[in-house]
């Protein structure tokens, strides 16, 4: 299931193409105009873009080679569509920047087969680095969305990279992460006892998958002792997570147990969520105030800024005073949250372009282009 | 697809040629297909819907793009169609039409700028003069037929049919090659 936007100025073709690849299990964005269309791409960043040659103010041809000109989507499969039939034609798209090319009228089955191939294409290039990246979540303060953000972070990396993703809840009283992505926990870390003898078949044997793609290590159903897992646990699951999957996000617990500590110290990034209210702030500065004093340090540290209520709460340059440190990203109070949680497909891997989706989609693109630019 | 007075009509997509200048765009033509749009001696103009121009030289470079426009029909070199029935009436299951009727012959066309190759269909005497003569209306038709640029070899266009402008065409062979 890929999200795809298609920029056609024919409105029949437009929808029909649409319906087409949404029997394909896709999801899909439909835009007439192709400058509303680079506009929507930016603020969606699909994984593919199909659009038609023939369109006033800006050709096909024209908008492929603005998206090779730009960073970010320089690698975006561009399927070219149109009633331009010829070899020439075919030279000219590539030559533009198009990933392919299709000839009007296409058959629903031609579509699908063209899209699957770039959408693997796209993958293989974006093969994985030598090394995974892990992602620590931390709040040690419940209710600031950090579950929330961490499994939306995890299933945008998933869709930007199509790579390998897994989500860890290392809650020890009964982790949230199944809940937002609608999963039984028949597995967890709670089945993974002795690090000595832990290998990753084993460890892949506890993941959960996601209808997306997305790899759960869930926390177990039931409440475990606040020292579960134990610090060597959880660092012999990171390990080994590191080396086999592309990106590992990890929820890290709300207690300071021995799995936060160990958490923390195995994360390349970290990313610490806050709600713009007082004591939220004053937890988060006491926290890293007595981090700092067990001699942590952080390779990267983010700070992320987290509307959880649709009411006025303290600003975000008053929250950057009180933390000393400036706000990676703010994220809006987001309506569509509910929704999400009941359907349990996180809203990144949704069409919605509400606050939450795009402004982590933002950070997922941040993360992939450091490993993208760390490879090249 | 249009109903109207003149029955049902539809858009079809062509390419069509003059010495300068390739045109994308739609046609509305009726159960006669474009040729008897061509043939339509009320009107000297093609018109055309969704015009995408480019130069000759640069062909998959649009120029300029326009809803509507009109072509002056004399000055058609020749139309590429992906589809036949788009073009003549082709017949039913149980009979070919005046079109169709007839065996297919190897043929070598060429107007001004482009050399085309492809196959007549004609029933009767095999002669050059003959078939530009008997053949029906002001565009000879060239069936599986490809175009190529005679300065730009590797330029090309290819098309289920083409129509070819019979007083545009400069040389008319029919036959294998023979070198």
């Amino acid at each position: 299931m890929a999200r795809i936007l298609v920029i056609d100025d024919d409105d029949q073709l437009l929808r029909m193409v649409g319906l087409m690849l949404e029997r394909g299990g896709h999801t899909v964005t439909l835009v007439g105009d192709p400058i509303k269309g680079l506009e929507q791409l930016e603020i969606e960043k699909p994984d593919m873009l199909v659009v038609d040659v023939m369109m006033p103010h800006m050709s096909g041809h024209d908008v492929a080679r603005q998206l090779r000109e730009n960073k970010e989507t320089e690698n975006l499969p561009i399927l070219i569509l149109t009633a331009r039939a010829q070899e020439i034609d075919r030279v000219t798209a590539l030559k533009s920047g198009a990933s392919d090319y299709l000839s009007k009228p296409v058959t629903s089955q031609e579509l699908i087969d063209k899209v699957k191939t770039l959408l693997a294409e796209k993958a293989e290039k974006s093969e994985a680095p030598q090394e995974g990246l892990v992602i620590g979540f931390y709040g040690l303060r419940g209710g600031v969305g950090q579950t929330t953000i961490a499994v939306n972070l995890a299933a945008s990396l998933l869709r930007v990279s199509q790579g390998s993703v897994a989500l860890v809840d290392l809650s020890s009283s009964v982790g949230q992460a199944v809940m937002h992505m609608r999963l039984q926990a028949h597995s967890s870390w709670a089945n993974l006892r002795n690090e000595s003898q832990l290998d990753w078949e084993t460890l892949k044997g506890q993941l959960i998958a996601h209808q997306s793609g997305l790899q759960l290590l869930a926390a177990p159903a039931d409440p475990m002792p606040p020292d579960l897992p134990s610090a060597a646990l959880t660092k012999k699951m990171l390990e080994l997570m590191r080396n086999n999957l592309q990106f590992t996000v990890i929820d890290l617990p709300h207690t300071f147990s021995p799995a936060f500590i160990a958490g923390l110290e195995s994360s390349d990034i970290v990313l610490q969520v806050l709600t713009p209210e007082m004591i939220s702030v004053q937890s988060a500065v006491q926290v890293n105030r007595t981090l700092a004093k067990m001699g942590m340090t952080f390779k990267q540290k983010s700070y992320i800024l987290n509307h959880t209520t649709a009411e006025a709460q303290l600003p975000r340059a008053t929250v950057e005073r009180g933390l000393n440190a400036r706000i990676a990203f703010k994220v809006g109070y987001d309506t569509n949250q509910g929704r999400a949680l009941s359907q349990g497909v996180p809203l990144t891997l949704t069409s919605a372009q509400s606050p939450l989706p795009t402004i982590v989609n933002r950070m997922g693109d941040v993360i992939w282009q450091r490993v993208t630019s760390k490879k090249s | 697809m249009v109903t109207g007075n003149f029955g049902v009509r539809q858009l079809i997509n062509l390419d069509l040629f003059t010495d300068a200048y390739r045109v994308t765009g739609r046609a509305l033509v009726g159960a006669g297909g474009i040729h008897a749009e061509l043939g339509n001696p009320n009107t000297s103009f093609l018109e055309i819907q969704e015009a995408y121009i480019s130069r000759i030289h640069q062909p998959g470079e649009i120029v300029v793009n326009y809803k509507q426009a009109a072509f002056r029909k004399e000055n058609i070199n020749f139309i590429v169609l992906q589809d036949r029935r788009e073009g003549i009436p082709v017949g039913t299951g149980h009979g070919r039409s005046v079109f169709t009727r007839g065996r297919a012959i190897p043929a070598f066309l060429t107007v001004p700028s482009f050399e085309i190759h492809g196959d007549i269909i004609h029933e009767g005497t095999l002669a050059p003069r003959e078939i530009l003569v008997q053949s029906i209306g002001r565009f000879q038709l060239v069936f599986s037929a490809k175009a190529s640029a005679s300065v730009f070899p590797d330029i090309s266009y290819s098309g289920d049919l083409i129509l070819v402008h019979k007083e545009r065409i400069g040389i008319f062979c029919l036959g294998h090659n023979q070198s």
